[in-house]
């Protein structure tokens, strides 16, 4: 009896002990979260092993880390509503982020594997490529409503749509395949093979970027004849051409310059995307992804994936100004406007 | 059909291989191998999974589907069990000249088979055996090895044990000749990146108490100081019970503990993930439960099939999937699921990749380790190179 009593005693100690942890805990989240709201130019990062968001100012200073879900990775912004969309993958979801309350508003379940994003505000649509299921779902952010599944290759990843929003491109990493859709139909339109492995993708005018992870370059096809126009080799100095792992492809306001990110070989390059011509390479942390520009586009963010740290470059002098700690294999980047 | 007639011409013209709009793989097996049996150690027990690479193949071709339905490119696999009592060289007759061969053989059938479609012109791939002088004396321009070499295993592991540190090494081999072939492939490739062999020691198997110094696992490590046991141990029958048993408290690498391999189920980036999801779920009337993933062999012989599927996305050709022009052409990549691609290498044909450090359950590191360079291929540090191979094909 008695030691029954002791071990009870002992349990109700220990549990007051905790539950006052978690309130000072709840408390500093809390005085965080006041006095930080989320304002343009707030750095939102999706941070793939410890599942949380990490919010950042435009130093580098993070002020918020907000647990999240399983494996959280690609991003998009509905920037006239404050909203977030953000895969989270092992839970097959898509969150619906309130950007200024930081909590999750909306939950669109059944998207196995749910990877990469792209939002078309204009339509209310958002596209979900699902890693897990060979598909692209076209979701609407109203009513929650699935338009469309699209068949892809094995392993979509990249996905993005026209601004008029009549083409759905996805790229299929396994298939080596981007996949072009209708973006009113959503039937199939074509199928543009690529070199190995393409990942993302980036639209600029009517041309159409898609990296190649694997046959480390970015190519460039027409959007309207569908043909490779051209492409762009890397060579930063030190590195194998098999060490080129390009993934983020990100444009400047004016799509006059582009950046890569180029995986495995540490650098991002800056292209001028008029005359497709490399203008300099600059060393990051470990395999560099995801991609993001300050709203007066005078800073890059730059996520390494492998050293958990993102790399700020000041975009005019085209060198490296700080790093700052990220949360777990950061995955992607962005900068609210 | 213009185009595929002017091909057809230039074909002619050549005198080479068919022009392939279809894509043909030939699994070449022994009839009645005892798949039971292998892997097995004296006592009976199952040490290593072996299995027939078909699933492996079937895997590369349910993943071309939809490039394959694109490109209007039809494919086939066949299998054909080879009988050691009868002529082999006519069951061989019926292969066409575009297939792509997988020899899924024991060793002296498969030198002899390689021979054999080396005279017919066929193009052949080895995915079971590692052994160097396959690639080194056989040396045939139609013979590849998808399966990494010795050399290229243990120039991983000799590169580990340096960036680890882990320069004193004790050497600890079996009996058997393939035990000092391989001990021999590893103490050079321990020398050639600097480490320190301090003993070389030959195991036996016995329970004789006169023997204890090769066969108690305590006196086979005592007397020498070392920061790590490499132990090589093709049969399987001994090097796993050094482990914890050791003199000395020292990691044990080689054929236990940490190994390098080809392929691995617990490689976590890279999409090997996705890959090891779609080999157990592919086929929906035989799923394999987790944990099972392909083994090196299996894996060797998915990345043969995929060399040529890939082959439409890093070639300028897309058309022309007939084995011989493909691997011929420095352009031809293949996606390993590894973070580096591969390519065959034209002295050897060897397919260049990297190798996974591993334990049973975890993958420990991927090499080339960082810090060794090679002036042209980042993983051509692993195995022979060029300038030091005997076999010279182009």
């Amino acid at each position: 009896m008695r030691f029954t009593g002791f071990g009870a005693t002992h349990v109700i100690a220990s549990s007051v002990v905790w539950q006052a942890r978690t309130l000072t805990f709840a408390c500093a989240l809390l005085f965080i979260a006041q006095h930080t709201p989320a304002t343009a130019g707030t750095v939102v990062i999706s941070n793939e092993r410890s599942g949380d968001l990490v919010f950042m100012d435009e130093s580098g200073k993070t002020n918020d880390i907000v647990p999240l879900c399983k494996r959280p990775r690609g991003m998009a912004q509905h920037k006239s509503m404050g909203l977030l969309y953000i895969a989270c993958s092992d839970d097959g979801q898509v969150i619906e982020f309130d950007i200024s309350s930081k909590h999750t508003r909306r939950i669109f379940p059944n998207l196995p594997g749910a990877m990469s994003l792209a939002i078309h505000e204009q339509s209310n649509r958002i596209i979900v490529s699902n890693e897990g299921a060979a598909t692209a779902t076209v979701l609407n952010i109203e009513s929650g409503e699935v338009l469309a599944s699209l068949p892809t290759g094995h392993e979509p990843d990249g996905v993005a749509l026209t601004v008029d929003g009549s083409k759905i491109f996805v790229a299929s990493e396994n298939a080596g395949i981007v996949h072009v859709f209708d973006g009113i139909t959503y039937e199939p339109v074509k199928r543009l093979v690529t070199n190995l492995r393409p990942r993302r993708i980036a639209i600029r005018n009517e041309e159409l970027w898609v990296s190649s992870e694997m046959g480390s370059r970015v190519e460039i096809f027409d959007i309207i004849s569908y043909e490779k126009i051209d492409e762009l080799i890397f060579a930063p100095r030190g590195f194998r051409s098999e060490q080129l792992t390009p993934v983020d492809i990100l444009f400047d306001q004016a799509q006059s310059t582009a950046f890569v990110a180029l995986g495995s070989a540490n650098h991002v390059v800056i292209v001028d995307a008029v005359k497709r011509k490399i203008l300099k390479y600059i060393l990051v942390g470990r395999r560099p992804w995801g991609l993001a520009l300050t709203p007066d586009g005078k800073e890059l963010f730059v996520l390494n994936g492998l050293s958990d740290d993102v790399t700020i470059i000041d975009t005019q002098s085209r060198r490296p100004i700080r790093t700052s700690r990220t949360g777990l294999v950061p995955h992607s980047i962005e900068i609210l406007k | 059909m213009k185009f595929q007639g002017f091909l057809f011409l230039l074909s002619l013209f050549f005198s080479s291989q068919a022009y392939a709009s279809t894509f043909d793989v030939t699994i070449l097996s022994l009839k009645s191998e005892d798949q039971q049996q292998k892997g097995k150690t004296f006592a009976g027990i199952t040490v290593e999974p072996h299995r027939p690479v078909r699933r492996a193949v079937e895997l590369a071709l349910f993943e071309s589907t939809i490039l394959f339905d694109t490109l209007d490119i039809d494919s086939s696999l066949q299998q054909i069990e080879l009988d050691p009592n009868t002529d082999i060289r006519s069951q061989l007759a019926g292969i066409s000249q575009s297939s792509l061969v997988i020899l899924d053989l024991p060793l002296a059938l498969m030198e002899q088979v390689a021979k054999l479609t080396h005279e017919l012109n066929l193009v052949a791939f080895n995915v079971r055996h590692s052994n160097a002088y396959l690639r080194e004396s056989l040396c045939m321009d139609t013979f590849f090895h998808a399966i990494p070499s010795d050399n290229m295993y243990f120039d991983a592991l000799g590169q580990f044990l340096i960036y680890r540190g882990w320069r004193k090494v004790l050497l600890i081999r079996g009996p058997s000749e393939r035990d000092a072939e391989r001990a021999e492939t590893l103490f050079n490739s321990l020398k050639k990146f600097g480490a320190n062999i301090v003993d070389q020691r030959v195991f036996t198997l016995s329970h004789n108490p006169d023997d204890r110094d090769k066969n108690k696992p305590e006196f086979l490590t005592g007397g020498v100081s070392y920061d790590v046991v490499a132990v090589i141990d093709s049969q399987k029958d001994y090097g796993r019970y050094l482990q914890y048993s050791t003199r000395s408290a020292r990691p044990v690498v080689g054929d236990v503990g940490l190994t390098p391999r080809n392929w691995h189920f617990g490689l976590e980036r890279y999409g090997a993930p996705q890959l090891n999801e779609r080999y157990r779920s592919f086929k929906k009337n035989h799923l394999l439960s987790p944990q099972v993933s392909m083994t090196d062999a299996e894996f060797a012989a998915w990345s043969a099939v995929k060399l040529i599927t890939n082959s439409i996305n890093s070639r300028t050709d897309r058309e022309d999937l007939s084995p011989s022009s493909v691997l011929i052409d420095p352009a031809s990549q293949v996606d390993l699921y590894k973070g580096t691609r591969g390519s065959i290498r034209q002295w050897n044909h060897q397919l260049r990749q990297p190798i996974l450090l591993a334990t049973q359950d975890a993958v420990i590191a991927i090499a080339p380790m960082p810090k060794f360079l090679h002036p042209k291929h980042y993983v051509d540090t692993l195995g022979v190179d060029a300038p030091a191979s005997a076999c010279q094909l182009r």
